[in-house]
């Protein structure tokens, strides 16, 4: 098991190397000199070429990429061309938000999927499944923006219950939870369900049955375990996904987070914002799957003690 | 009717049906198995003959759109039909206990085995988990599990088919129940492993346990069995001891059964076989349920369905051959 | 698959072709939409602006006092052509590649790969920000950036289903006459991955519209004058609580399209089987 992981692990590096050197290259194919982006139209012709100099632009490309990796392995990813900061510090402050939203999001989704996805099974072909699964499935199908501006407009702006953007205090961040969490408690209720279903039907389900287990000890103690394998799986994933930034979430929310830092560095066209952010989101995706790859392996024991 | 206090189990009449939107079957009809303490019973057809229905029926274990139509169940004289799921719960695996036909899928793959052995004991007697663990290493002993110590902790995948039947069985056997169902125990097994579960199977019948074994082997049933009920199309064709039935066979069903095995073995060029195949629920024939497929049909098999005879004292059969009133063929 | 074959399969799952239908009359709006309705999409009227629904507009009007349905209709062009029209793409791209991947083997499948790899690690709508903003947006820019970002989920399905059928009895069969690896990859590979590829494009569609939207949400994606869902949607948003229909008839035409896309991936999934790999 161990000699699998590292080769994952050795695999995510070389997708991660990948994915820098991509996000590197597009953004440098982009037509016009982000110095006289950065210094405005009207830019000393001196300064400018003194600026280039200073951040090394005038180097041939695989030494700005030589840079950039190392620099960025230190956690220095330049400075901010529209926000004059480091980019590595506007990413630490963003991430806090972004940490806060993806946690609460994330619980919502799992408590409020499983147990729908549980109750759905159980009863499955009743009232409760039906309801259940109708709601799951406009959780995955609503686009994020839209029940973002609806919880919006009715619990924020027609009921005064919870304010409407901002990240102050916790109580900004119930909304947005609750918008970024519908799609994935969906998604989660949904798995949850049908691999229920399926594990209820297994011989070893019967067995314990037949050992005089009550219904939901059945259900709770054997038969649960065996389907959270690939929901965990997934509930990792989607929690990495989170992490990585909720963009369309921290936009209508106006939440300061790691995806609207995003949306701020392509509007103010700042390459080093952009890069840095897009690096990171994309390096917590790759350890989530690497995450969730590891778990299932610990929760199976088949896998566990094969490998 | 009076109970019968030498009976462990005691079937009468059961029917059990399922509804779909094609139409309602009875896989099980009008069955009556009687158990007696300290015996070994045989249920033996083809597969989807009913056999499997009946045992789980008797476990409790149907689920819509499978159920008890009619007839009771009755354990140690008390009627388990009908009675409510918490009781059912505290019968199951304590008095009556059952192991199934797939030792591969039958344990859950995420728990070690010995929590799964000592769950069963656990939930039926409250007993502490220190005692429950003592319990199953002694039990696995006794089904002759090797390292029982070290086999507490291993999980079901890390184990062979036989040591995993003999799981089931340790599992099913912790309380000590007075029947234990087997539905093809040994099918999925090496000969060589079936015939140590056997012989296993008979040591607990010795010990006090009844035995409802259920298989489409004849050679299993004849092996371990006291008597046998020969089932097809969800209805007793055939009981009698096992000696007599296999001595002389009454139904033309059970011959052919015992002729397609004996063919085998003389090694004749020309197999013999029963003509057709298990007619389909929804559509039974009118009349006898075998008639299609039998060689010495009368004209009244195909209208009316046959009670069962008893031309020989114990020995019963579901056929008109059998009629006494001669007046009648 | 033959007609008798197709009704029952019709007959048995009612929501698949209630879906289509949904698609259809969604298209055929699109496509007449200047016979459905008497106004003008760009055309501004000052004096109604921000008016709620009524019997002139069924659906009220936007902040230049524009019929908010006639602007749905035209703009159910672009968001139905943003869904298809880079889905067809990527899928053309995908299959090649997945194709060459799975047949050829050794360094170019490994190449092939570790770039799908690549491409499948960036969170989705971070990668078409980032694709958009490299090649610009508008309505080419956006098209193509969708072609690009879902190539690659593609060029993964095909390759395990070559793999797939390269190892079956008939491509063996086929090999051991002695037929040309080219003809073989055309012949009898490509249309075993057929009914694969129809779910996944029937999956992929609602995936680009819904992508197609949250760029233009965020002012990436399509440019005014043009417009799509998603770009009413932004204008709308300054109005949320005012003039709430402005969004709110825009977003409830995406959930209805990518709902109706899904059931219709679904049944047809249940009714082609194709060996989708379950990610």
């Amino acid at each position: 098991m161990r000699q699998s992981f590292l080769r994952r692990l050795a695999e995510s590096v070389v997708i991660l190397i990948g994915v820098a050197l991509l996000i590197f290259i597009m953004l440098r194919v982009v037509p016009g000199n982000p110095i006289e982006i950065m210094m405005g139209e009207h830019a000393n012709q001196s300064t400018v070429d003194r600026m280039t100099a200073e951040l090394g632009l005038d180097k041939p490309i695989y030494v700005q990429f030589f840079r950039y990796i190392t620099g960025a392995l230190r956690g220095d990813f330049g400075t901010s061309y529209s926000l004059g900061k480091p980019v590595s510090s506007l990413m630490r402050s963003a991430f806090g938000n972004t940490l806060k939203l993806s946690v609460s999001a994330a619980v919502f989704a799992w408590v409020i999927g499983i147990l729908c996805g549980v109750l759905s099974a159980v009863r499955a072909g009743g009232p409760a499944d039906h309801i259940f699964m109708g709601f799951s499935l406009m959780g995955v199908s609503m686009p994020v923006f839209m029940t973002a501006m609806v919880l919006q407009f009715f619990f924020g702006y027609y009921l005064h219950w919870l304010p409407i953007s901002g990240s102050g205090s916790w109580r900004n961040f119930i909304l947005p939870a609750i918008a970024l969490g519908w799609n994935s408690a969906g998604a989660i209720s949904r798995l949850t369900r049908s691999t229920l279903l399926d594990v209820l039907q297994e011989d070893y389900i019967e067995t314990a049955r037949a050992k005089g287990l009550t219904e939901t000890t059945v259900v709770l103690f054997h038969a649960l375990r065996n389907t959270m394998l690939p929901v965990v799986t997934m509930m990792a994933i989607q929690f990495s996904g989170m992490l990585s930034g909720a963009v369309i979430t921290e936009t209508v929310f106006s939440i300061n987070g790691i995806g609207r830092l995003s949306v701020l560095a392509i509007s103010g066209r700042d390459i080093p914002l952009l890069q840095g952010t897009v690096l990171f989101s994309t390096a917590v995706v790759i350890l989530g799957n690497l995450i969730s790859d590891s778990l299932y392996s610990v929760l199976d024991p088949r896998i566990r003690r094969e490998a | 009717m009076i109970h019968n206090s030498d009976m462990t189990l005691e079937v009468q009449g059961l029917s059990v049906s399922i509804h779909t939107r094609k139409g309602t079957t009875k896989p099980v009809n009008d069955v009556s198995l009687r158990i007696p303490k300290g015996k070994i019973i045989g249920i033996v057809g083809e597969s989807g003959c009913g056999k499997s229905m009946t045992a789980r029926a008797c476990m409790g274990l149907l689920k819509p759109p499978v159920k008890i139509e009619s007839g009771r169940i009755l354990l140690a004289g008390r009627d388990l039909v009908g009675l409510p799921e918490s009781d059912m719960c505290a019968v199951r695996g304590s008095e009556i206990s059952m192991i199934f036909q797939e030792p591969m899928t039958g344990l859950n793959p995420v728990m070690k085995v010995g929590r799964q052995v000592d769950e069963a004991v656990r939930v039926h007697r409250h007993i502490p988990a220190s005692k429950a663990r003592q319990e199953t290493i002694r039990m696995f002993e006794a089904v002759g599990i090797p390292e029982p110590e070290a086999r507490y902790n291993s999980y079901p995948h890390e184990l062979s088919g036989g040591l995993r039947q003999r799981v089931m069985i340790a599992m099913a056997m912790i309380c000590r129940p007075a029947l234990l169902i087997a539905d093809e125990p040994t099918t999925a097994l090496d000969v060589t492993v079936e015939a140590q579960i056997l012989r296993l199977m008979k040591e607990l019948n010795k010990a006090g346990t009844s035995i409802l074994l259920i298989s489409h082997n004849l050679g299993v049933i004849a092996q371990v069995c006291d008597y046998v009920y020969v089932m097809y199309a969800g209805q007793i064709l055939e009981e009698a001891e096992v000696c007599a039935l296999f001595d002389s066979p009454l139904h033309p069903y059970t011959r052919g059964l015992l002729e397609s095995v004996n063919s085998l073995r003389r090694e004749e060029p020309v197999l013999e076989t029963i003509a057709g195949s298990v007619p389909d629920f929804l559509h039974l024939p009118q009349g006898c349920s075998f008639s299609p497929r039998c060689g010495q049909c009368l004209e009244r098999c195909a209208s009316g369905e046959p009670p069962l005879f008893e031309p020989e004292p114990g020995h019963k059969v579901r056929c008109h051959l059998y009629d006494k009133d001669t007046s009648r063929i | 698959m033959n007609r008798d074959k197709l009704l029952q399969l019709m007959r048995e799952n009612k929501v698949a072709v209630l879906s289509a239908l949904v698609i259809l009359l969604f298209v055929l709006a699109a496509v007449f939409a200047p016979f459905l309705t008497p106004y003008d999409p760009k055309e501004m009227d000052i004096l109604h602006r921000l008016s709620g629904p009524d019997a002139a507009h069924l659906l009220g009007t936007d902040e230049g006092g524009r019929d908010i349905l006639t602007r749905m209709l035209y703009g159910a062009r672009v968001s139905l052509l943003a869904g298809v029209l880079p889905t067809l793409m990527s899928m053309l791209l995908g299959t090649a590649l997945g194709l060459l991947s799975g047949f050829a083997g050794g360094v170019v499948d490994e190449i092939i790969m570790r770039i799908a790899d690549v491409m499948l690690a960036f969170p989705s709508t971070l990668l078409a920000m980032l694709i958009v903003y490299t090649i610009g947006g508008g309505l080419t820019g956006v098209f193509l950036t969708l072609a690009l970002v879902n190539w690659a989920g593609v060029a993964r399905v095909v390759r395990a289903e070559t793999l797939r059928l390269r190892g079956s009895v008939f491509v063996t069969a086929a090999r051991s006459i002695g037929v040309p690896q080219t003809r073989i990859a055309l012949r009898h590979i490509l249309p075993g991955c057929i009914p694969t590829m129809i779910v996944l494009f029937t999956l992929g569609v609602p995936s680009a519209i819904l992508t197609e939207s949250s760029l233009s949400f965020l002012g990436l994606g399509i440019q005014p004058p043009a417009t799509s869902w998603g770009l009413m949607i932004n204008q709308g948003r300054q109005y949320l609580y005012t003039a709430p229909w402005c969004s709110f008839a825009p977003c409830v035409a995406i959930m209805l399209i990518v709902l109706a896309f899904n059931f219709l991936g679904d049944g047809l999934r249940d009714a082609l089987d194709p060996h989708l790999e379950s990610k």
